[in-house]
């Protein structure tokens, strides 16, 4: 394919893919924005001074979003990686069923779960925290990390790790120093979804956190359900904010030509 | 692939946490199906639902938006992959801004393509600029339609980043090797993608098909901002009966959840016995 | 009725523990309560789609609680009151005592759930000092959506239906629903409503209801199946009928109001209506309508009904709760609400109780263009349903009419 219809499919998919964004940035900044304006007839800059406000529950629940979804993923991980492994490594009885029961939580719908969920936690003590709600965030982003992660496993070279054990290196030297470089695109990019699940949660949050807990999410749903275009246009451009971020610093993992281990075999 | 083998201290603590949490959620969700904690066990709940005709109609719907999603999201992804995976100018700030709407919760997206394809949306608006149309009412309906053309368009702008997303790691831990031994023996570039990269990336493929197939079933947040008033989305029903103030809609409101989920896994669990035939 | 009679009964046993608590709080006087709630907080489940009723309630409200009574308010935004009630229900099915919800912004249905389902914490409505500034006797107030209160909330604003048009596209709109429905036939593709369970949209369609019964004399009392039948055929048969002159011809209503809110300003539809006209004043000032857009109300009259306050039996910090509803009530909190520019919300309390500078406020209050105005519509004030036909309209609708 010739580079000059790289770029411009490339840039045709971005166009697409960034399309829906222009209506919220726009609302973010305007006042009244109607049919059949193209662009806002008043401009204002009062959405934003509203959300930064000294009473504002924004800032507030930005950081609080940002806390819940790095430890999500960090938990998700944890937990993933392993199960990643051993369902993109070897075949076993009951495989299938196993892979069945660690994607059911994409499966089935928030809300039939959130109740009984709920019912759980309550009973464990945990409703209307923090840890709570990041514990509950497991289970949406659980499936997501596995499934990266097995797959990655999958196409994963076994051999080197045993080639490095016959050289004489210990379990942990084997992990460090060969698998962990070779899954490590694959490690971002699961981190990376886990995160985002998070990030975007709102039923389980709600339920879970009992409304003490406030998110982005919270906050959003309440403005776009009442009609607040600019709120919902500024919350909606905040949600983007600390996903770029460590997109931007995690970009060049996921470009990264650094990965030589996955080509010498 | 190692082979044999029994990995479970490695799976034990992914599995225990979802046993507790989800399973016990379910077991909870399922036993409210049958109405148990209100009183006795009953199967009242699914006889009424199974035999509403507004529940098939809805199922019908939701099959048709999640198997459009998922082909849709599949094919756009796969392309965005394949597009993205080779050096060209702007291909950082092209990767970049490929992952952005993973960051947006799908509520935002949805309001974002509402807001761009509505009959007085940002399209609507150009079009009217242009002279096109002269009114909303001239402007074809791509939301809030029957065939669920706003709902489809939201999944795929949402999920093809995501698709792309998992295939571009695959490929990066691939490398290069397997095409280009195919390229060595003499295979095209476009033969050695199809017939050795494609079957190296289908395991990848069908399980981020099934997320998005999943997902696409049985959210509620995305039809209940750009689908019809009726027949509406099944998880639009279930939530309906959920939030319905009358608590005897509760059980019919897990009952259809549990419909829902039920369907997802043996129409999922069928893709997955495909494969590994 | 048999399900919902099970449904009862397992949550008495479980809603009896809960409310050992607040049996203390009944045999204290008022100083003692309030001493009791000082110091802590009072977390407060509302919907939150209203800037200006979140900052009233937030800064002032919450102002006043933390200067005088040192209480923390919390105040959880919702998109739906049926969020709060699910919550609560939850928890007292889980056997937890100390909820997460104090209060709740509530009416209707799920006021209704609540009370029958022995959710709400009841019996302590007289021990707030500012009580006697309500009219209790007032049917309007006695009664939401045709449940008796008997102690079980505390009111809060008055509400009354109103529509709305744009001065700049239609200087004559239908002032009637005689005239609404021969308008529609005259104008297609420029009207519609919300689909039931939509709040505002159900609320529309007993409008029409009401209206094919001749009046709401016609419909007080308890649920009669005979009575419901005939008007109901009669209804349906009308709002299929305009179904061809709707917006999208009637293949899709809009989910909620929100929906109807945007393609009225975005003059998709010509006409718009609310239960809180203050609102249309709000839209304007917020950029959500354009400013040629007016309320006004129906010369047969429209639905007026009362919102309430309500504490769950499991509520955590009962003692603060009925500190804010005290405040909540009083005849200066009452007064801001009203104010225009805050809220313009209707008040509950009878204002010749109140202080005279208090009267006074009332007196000189303005109101924005926009918003019609509240005696004017109250002139023509029709009561709510009992929550049974409410019910049955909303299912009836969705049955023979949304299908």
């Amino acid at each position: 394919m010739s580079p000059r219809l790289r770029i411009l499919l490339g840039l045709a998919l971005i166009a697409a893919l960034v399309a829906p964004l222009l209506p919220l940035a726009l609302w973010s900044v305007a006042r009244g924005w109607f049919f059949p304006q193209i662009l806002p007839a008043n401009w204002t800059i009062e959405p934003w001074m509203q959300a930064f406000a000294p009473r504002s529950e924004i800032p507030g629940a930005l950081a609080t979003t940002t806390l819940i979804a790095l430890a999500a993923a960090a938990l998700a991980l944890a937990l993933g990686i392993p199960a990643g492994r051993a369902l993109g490594l070897y075949r076993f009885r009951g495989k299938a069923l196993v892979e069945l029961a660690l994607l059911a939580p994409v499966i089935v719908p928030g809300i039939a779960v959130g109740l009984g969920i709920h019912g759980v936690f309550l009973r464990l003590g945990l409703t209307n925290s923090v840890p709570g709600v990041v514990l509950v965030h497991l289970v949406p982003t659980l499936p997501y990390v596995i499934f990266v992660m097995s797959g990655v496993f999958a196409n994963y070279d076994a051999e080197a790790e045993a080639q490095a054990r016959s050289l004489g290196a210990r379990p942990l030297q084997v992990l460090w120093h060969v698998m962990l470089p070779a899954i490590a695109p694959g490690i971002v990019v699961a981190g990376l979804f886990a995160f985002l699940v998070s990030w975007s949660q709102y039923i389980l949050t709600l339920t879970i956190g009992g409304g003490r807990v406030v998110t982005l999410p919270l906050l959003l749903y309440a403005q776009a359900g009442a009609g607040r275009n600019d709120q919902a246009g500024v919350l909606a451009m905040l949600s983007l904010g600390p996903g770029l971020v460590i997109l931007a610093l995690v970009a060049r993992q996921l470009t990264g030509r650094g990965m030589a281990i996955g080509g010498t075999r | 692939m190692i082979g044999r083998g029994h990995p479970w201290l490695s799976l034990a603590p992914a599995l225990g946490v979802i046993a507790v949490l989800f399973g016990g959620g379910l077991a909870l969700g399922l036993a409210g199906s049958f109405g148990m904690g209100r009183g006795g066990a009953s199967l009242e709940a699914w006889i009424a639902v199974l035999s509403e005709g507004r529940v098939w109609r809805s199922l019908g719907l939701s099959l048709w938006i999640a198997f459009a999603s998922t082909a849709l999201s599949c094919v756009i992804g796969l392309g965005a992959a394949l597009l993205l995976r080779r050096r060209f100018p702007g291909q950082g700030l092209a990767r970049l801004l490929f992952q952005i709407n993973l960051t947006i919760p799908h509520a935002v997206g949805a309001l974002g393509i509402l807001w761009l394809l509505s009959q007085s949306g940002f399209v609507a608006r150009l079009s009217a600029g242009a002279g096109l149309i002269d009114g909303p009412a001239g402007f074809p309906a791509l939301t809030q339609d029957r065939f669920a053309i706003g709902i489809i368009a939201h999944y795929v702008w949402k999920e093809v980043p995501f698709i792309g997303l998992i295939l571009l790691a695959n490929m990066q831990s691939l490398g290069d090797d397997p095409e280009s031994a195919a390229r060595s023996l003499g295979a095209s570039p476009f033969a050695a993608m199809r017939l050795v990269l494609l079957p190296l990336l289908m395991p990848a493929l069908i399980r981020a098909g099934a997320i998005v197939f999943a997902f696409s079933f049985g959210a509620w947040e995305v039809p209940v901002l750009l689908g019809q008033s009726a027949p509406t989305a099944l998880p639009v029903l279930a939530w309906q009966r959920f939030t319905d103030p009358d608590l005897a809609a509760r059980p019919e409101a897990m009952a259809l959840a549990m419909l829902i989920a039920l369907v997802s896994a043996v129409l999922i669990r069928a893709a997955f016995a495909g494969r590994n035939r | 009725m048999k399900r919902m009679m099970t449904a009862i009964g397992a949550l008495l046993l479980a809603g009896t523990a809960a409310a050992q608590q607040g049996d203390a709080l009944l045999d204290m006087g008022w100083d003692e309560i309030v001493e009791t709630a000082r110091g802590g907080e009072v977390n407060v489940f509302m919907w939150g789609g209203a800037d200006n009723i979140n900052a009233y309630v937030s800064d002032y409200i919450g102002g006043i609680l933390e200067e005088e009574y040192d209480i923390a308010l919390n105040r959880v935004p919702l998109s739906d009151t049926a969020e709060a009630v699910n919550i609560v229900l939850g928890e007292v099915e889980a056997g937890a005592t100390t909820g997460a919800v104090d209060m709740i912004w509530i009416n209707g249905e799920n006021f209704r759930t609540m009370k029958q389902g022995d959710l709400a914490w009841c019996g302590y409505v007289d021990k707030l000092p500012n009580a006697e500034l309500v009219n209790f006797d007032n049917p309007a107030i006695a009664n939401d959506f045709g449940t008796p209160v008997e102690g079980c909330e505390v009111p809060w604003s008055r509400v009354q239906f109103a529509f709305a048009h744009d001065t700049a596209r239609t200087s004559e709109p239908p002032r009637s629903i005689s005239e609404l429905l021969a308008w529609v036939e005259a104008n297609p593709g420029r009207f519609t409503y919300p689909a039931p369970p939509d709040f505002t949209g159900a609320a529309f369609v007993r409008h029409v209801f009401t209206h094919v019964a001749g009046g709401p004399d016609a419909l007080i009392g308890p649920f009669d199946q005979a009575k419901f039948d005939a008007v109901a055929e009669e209804t349906w048969e009308i709002l299929n009928g305009i179904e061809p002159h709707l917006w999208r011809e009637g293949v899709t209503y809009p989910t909620s109001i929100t929906q109807l809110q945007q393609m009225f300003a975005n003059q998709e539809v010509d006409l718009f209506f609310t239960y809180d006209p203050a609102e249309v004043g709000t839209a304007v000032v917020n950029g959500i309508f354009p400013e040629t857009a007016r309320s006004y109300g129906l010369s047969d009259g429209t639905l007026a009904n009362t919102n309430y306050m309500v504490i769950p039996v499991n509520a955590a910090n009962k003692a603060a709760a009925m500190v804010t509803q005290n405040l909540l009530l009083s005849a200066e909190a009452q007064l801001e609400k009203a104010q225009p520019e805050v809220w313009g919300a209707a008040t509950v309390i009878e204002p010749d109780r109140a202080p005279d500078e208090v009267q006074a406020g009332f007196a000189a209050l303005e109101r924005h263009p926009s918003v019609v105005s509240i005696e004017e519509l109250g002139q023509a004030a029709l009561p709510e349903l009992q929550a049974d036909w409410t019910s049955a309209i909303e299912d009836g609708w969705i049955r023979n009419v949304g299908n």
